[in-house]
């Protein structure tokens, strides 16, 4: 791992996430193991960054400033809004939800992630395993 | 009536006729012995004594017809139409010769009541066992099943049909629990109300909210949100023992869940600051190899720092539950703010630093002693210490300053230069789950915190209150009354404590004490 940690593996990874922290160690660990991160704490500008240039994947919070995880969800989910999206959506949320919601976000999404149950690493290790 | 009362004259009339005519017997057989035979008086004697034995015998035969008799056929036409007397005949109502009209007016009612109790039987039967024509069942638009002493559906109307998706001979005669897979919220549901109804009630009705079932099927299971109402009915004719009707809320409930509950909102709160610390001990464990750079100890303080909001948070949660419940003692002893409040913030401070806040504090000297419970002044302090870093934005200062108010009290404010809160919104900050609209899509939070100062420092004798404007920050302020005039309105009869609950005050009692 350590020797490889600086190498870039060339995907690009965006990263909705309102808290700094959170931001700040998930950047870390990505980068470590060589993905290109962006941290963006609005769900707004995330969305647009997110239609505007080329993600591989995209880690979405719920909670999240100015529109919700939810409704950036629908809107990259949304061919008239977003077409072509290449990005793998991750939700990561700490937010407890009933099943339905639940599964209904999940089946729009390709991997969710309740950021408390797993470390930076562990993030990493998952994104490895759904490329 | 009359023809009873008409009956009863003549039956007194003839018995009364009939023991004249006895007693003229009598007379005649003396008559006939002493007078017309010459026999001796031991004879004579004899005679009246043989026909005073047999001639009651004839009266009391006559009457008991008399009177019997009608009684008899009423009687055996009772009997005839009674279910559990199969053996009976009908009686010959042509053979009665005493009261006859009585005797058939009688007994042509019980005929016509017989016929009404066959009636009234014979709907309940019928139609209790082909409910499914009743008009009203099938087109009530509420899901209804009637299950039997077994608990099998014996009927479930097109309603319910059509709500759990089924058809008919897949409903009838299944086990209700096995063809509706209904899940409580608790651990109260319907099989283990209907085994107590059973054991223990003639009728019984219960009902549950938000209760889920689930529809059998392929690929997605459909859920469903509902209010259960059951009605028990031991005595029910046909063993239709209990009926179950279904209020679906599917809707209107799936909508509360999309509302974010209070625990969720406390379980989001509690694993973002676990999430940081998850985080950060990794990050610290994967470099432990190497030396402990600066940037190393920042996030060990950062660490702590989120250790302290977790401690926070959960501690907000309890004291919430405990001030819901009335169980919320605060302990408030004479102490010197002047030292306390430092100490707290000094305590508080890191959560400030790690992002690059400060926080300046002047306080007064000479400050009146102060009743305070510690542990309740810490979480005001803590909440409004956060709050003010939360809504700092770009701001870097948060100023602390206590004095004593020109009312005597001691009066302490927090002063950040943040977002601020818009006006529209101040009357309801103290609130419970109460957060500014415009700031919650900004800030995390979940309004727990500002509902606890006010709860605390109103438990204290004191008051809180704030000052805002939008883009140029808040001022949260709160007074703290000096311990000798807690002491002396309360009229305590010892000056060491004094207790009082988060509603209001209580005299100082061991029993309150902490």
């Amino acid at each position: 791992m350590e020797e490889s940690a600086s190498q870039k593996n060339g995907k690009k990874i965006l990263c909705i996430e309102d808290e700094l922290f959170i931001g700040e160690l998930y950047s870390r660990a990505l980068q470590k193991a060589g993905y290109e991160v962006t941290v963006e704490l609005d769900g707004q500008k995330g969305l647009e960054l997110a239609q505007t240039n080329r993600f591989d994947i995209i880690l979405l919070d719920l909670m999240i400033p100015t529109i919700t995880g939810i409704d950036v969800l629908r809107q990259l989910r949304d061919p008239a809004k977003t077409p072509k999206l290449k990005a793998k959506i991750i939700i990561t949320t700490n937010l407890e939800q009933r099943d339905e919601i639940k599964a209904d976000i999940e089946s729009q999404a390709d991997g969710y992630i309740v950021k408390a149950n797993i470390t930076p690493r562990e993030l990493v290790e998952f994104l490895g395993s759904i490329d | 009536m009359d023809q009873l009362q008409q009956f009863v004259r003549k039956g007194k009339l003839y018995t009364y006729i009939l023991l004249v005519l006895a007693n003229a017997l009598l007379i005649c057989v003396w008559w006939i012995s002493s007078e017309l035979c010459g026999w001796s008086l031991t004879v004579t004697l004899l005679l009246l004594a043989v026909a005073a034995f047999v001639l009651p015998l004839f009266v009391v035969r006559i009457v008991s017809t008399i009177f019997i008799q009608p009684l008899k056929f009423v009687w055996q036409a009772v009997l005839y139409i009674a279910p559990e007397t199969t053996s009976v005949a009908a009686p010959e109502i042509h053979n009665v010769r005493y009261a006859q009209e009585l005797v058939t007016n009688l007994v042509n009612h019980i005929y016509r009541l017989a016929d009404v109790a066959t009636e009234v039987a014979s709907h309940t039967t019928d139609e209790a066992a082909s409910l499914e024509h009743n008009f009203i069942a099938n087109n009530i638009p509420l899901p209804l099943v009637v299950l039997s002493k077994d608990e099998t559906i014996l009927f479930a109307n097109e309603a319910l049909l059509e709500y759990v998706e089924a058809k008919r001979e897949d409903a009838f005669g299944q086990s209700v629990y096995s063809r509706l897979d209904l899940a409580f919220e608790s651990n109260d549901t319907l099989d283990t109300w209907l085994k107590e109804a059973k054991e223990k009630h003639v009728t019984a009705t219960r009902t549950w909210e938000r209760v889920r079932l689930t529809l059998p099927g392929e690929g997605q299971p459909k859920t469903k949100l509902l209010d259960l109402v059951a009605y028990y009915n031991k005595e029910n004719p046909a063993g239709y023992e209990t009926m179950l009707i279904l209020f679906d809320h599917t809707k209107s409930y799936s909508q509360d869940d999309q509302a974010i509950s209070f625990v969720a909102l406390a379980v989001h709160e509690l694993r973002t600051p676990l999430t940081m610390l998850r985080g950060y001990i990794e990050a610290i464990e994967e470099d432990l190899n190497g030396k402990i750079s600066n940037e190393l100890s920042g996030f060990l303080q950062k660490t702590q720092a989120a250790a302290g909001q977790l401690a926070t948070f959960v501690n907000n949660i309890l004291n919430v539950a405990r001030v819901e419940d009335d169980q919320m003692v605060l302990n408030l002893q004479e102490e010197k703010w002047q030292d306390v409040l430092p100490a707290t913030i000094e305590e508080l401070k890191i959560r400030a630093e790690v992002r690059g806040i400060t926080i300046k504090a002047s306080v007064e000297k000479d400050l009146p002693n102060v009743g305070l419970d510690q542990v309740c002044m810490y979480e005001v302090m803590s909440n409004l210490i956060d709050n003010a870093i939360k809504y700092s934005g770009d701001a870097k200062e948060v100023i602390i300053t206590s004095k004593l108010s020109k009312e005597g009290l001691v009066e302490t404010t927090i002063q950040d230069k943040g977002v601020g809160i818009p006006e529209s919104a101040i009357p309801y900050i103290f609130d419970k789950f109460y957060r500014d609209h415009h700031n919650r899509a900004q800030i995390g939070g979940t309004g727990l915190g500002l509902f606890l100062c006010k709860t605390f420092i109103k438990a204290h004798g004191g008051n809180i209150w704030v000052h805002s404007k939008e883009g140029e920050g808040s001022t949260f302020g709160f007074t703290l009354v000096p311990y000798k005039d807690l002491a002396e309105e309360l009229k305590t009869d010892n000056n060491e404590s004094i207790t009082t609950n988060a509603h209001g005050w209580i005299k100082n009692h061991s029993l309150y004490r902490r």
